[in-house]
């Protein structure tokens, strides 16, 4: 691609250079018109190589998120094959990654509500009867309470059973939850893959609209972005290459107490 | 003892709040921003704030600072549990009169560690 659109621009060069060579010939003969025709031909030739190499990029973009949408529509989404759950953006890609997640860490939390009363109810009456057990070991029980003992037993051991088997499955929600790791993974590639495109163009484009400066004349004023650290940065990825983000709560903890806490 | 936590995320607004009733906080109440939390904590009941800094609307640190310049909120203790680990970041918290600081991803022994410590300083202090 960059061959296409470098060559544009070389021939608009070799023009350029082309019609000073004739424009000065002109004027050294004193042919005026003609030398102001070779101004204008040179003035309509920037303008349209200008547009062309525009238009080229404008396309190649269009290209890029049009492929992205038509590949898009073969990933279905959901369970089974609800044809209307089609995602065909990035944004509603990445909405899809958050409702996800959100999805997943709400039900895997809902079973650890359910299962931590379910362990403690265990724990309680399996130490209550172990106290009891204790006194039986020690022939300290009176046949009246190994009669309730004998008893408590079987209820204990049904609801043991049961609580295993509750236990047992909630561990297999929360197991089978983990699937929108696998799911959010690709939708999230195939974002990336979008975004690396369309920078890969926008890359060309920049480098088009350097070139198309160069040879008219504009100059850019850079500006120095500012980051502001009131508004957040969101989670630091890459902390092993940036000095001024710390790595983990020990180093938080010593720079709080350097700084007296 | 009753706890406002403040972050965007209802999940993880949920972490920090099964994390408090199992540390013995049972009663706590949420908020999303800055925004929604000035009023609850205005209305006088809040003794603890836990709060994140990247939110929309008014962020964490932004939040403190106006907890810390209200005469009547400026005596709560604020713990900031977030992503942001910059050092400029943290600083900033520090001198705005943040009393603890925990790193996302934490660990419910960090959160323990922190939570004890304002409250053994509140108490000494006394």
């Amino acid at each position: 691609m960059s061959n296409v659109l470098g060559s544009g621009l070389v021939d608009f060069e070799k023009q350029v250079k082309d019609g000073a060579v004739e424009l000065l010939n002109h004027i050294e003969v004193g042919d005026f018109s003609s030398a102001i025709k070779i101004i204008q031909e040179l003035s309509e030739a920037r303008h349209n190589n200008f547009y062309n190499e525009v238009g080229y990029l404008t396309r190649s973009l269009h290209d890029a998120i049009r492929d992205f949408q038509i590949d898009s529509m073969d990933l279905v989404v959901g369970e089974g094959a609800d044809s209307a759950n089609k995602i065909t953006d990035a944004s509603d890609r990445l909405n899809y990654v958050i409702e996800t997640t959100s999805s997943a860490a709400n039900k895997t939390m809902d079973m650890v509500d359910s299962s931590v009363p379910v362990a403690s109810e265990l724990q309680t009456q399996a130490r209550e009867l172990r106290k009891d057990w204790g006194r039986l070991i020690q022939r300290d029980l009176t046949p009246q309470e190994f009669r309730d003992l004998y008893k408590r037993i079987d209820v204990f051991l049904t609801y043991a059973d049961e609580s295993a088997t509750t236990l047992h499955s909630n561990l297999n929600t929360i197991l089978l939850e983990q699937g929108y790791q696998d799911l959010t993974g690709q939708v999230i590639s195939r974002v990336n893959e979008l975004i690396r495109d369309v920078e890969e163009k926008l890359v060309h484009l920049v480098a088009v609209a350097g070139r198309v400066d160069s040879i008219s004349g504009i100059e850019h004023q850079e500006k120095e972005s500012e980051q502001d650290d009131t508004r957040g940065h969101g989670p630091s990825i890459n902390k092993q290459n940036n000095p001024e983000v710390l790595n983990s709560q020990d180093e938080v903890d010593d720079l709080l107490s350097s700084l007296g806490f | 003892m009753k706890i406002l936590i403040v972050d965007d995320f209802s999940t993880m607004r949920r972490i920090i709040k099964n994390l408090l009733r199992d540390l013995g906080f049972t009663n706590t109440v949420e908020a999303d921003d800055g925004t929604t939390a000035l009023p609850i904590l205005q209305a006088g009941t809040i003794d603890f704030l836990v709060t994140d800094w990247n939110m929309p609307g008014m962020t964490g640190i932004e939040l403190l600072r106006a907890v810390r310049a209200d005469e009547k909120l400026k005596s709560i203790p604020v713990l900031m549990v977030t992503a942001e680990a910059k050092r400029d970041q943290i600083i900033s918290a520090a001198q705005a009169g943040v009393n603890g600081y925990v790193v996302k991803p934490f660990t419910a022994v960090a959160l323990k560690e922190k939570i004890e410590k304002i409250f053994e300083r509140i108490d000494a202090a006394k």
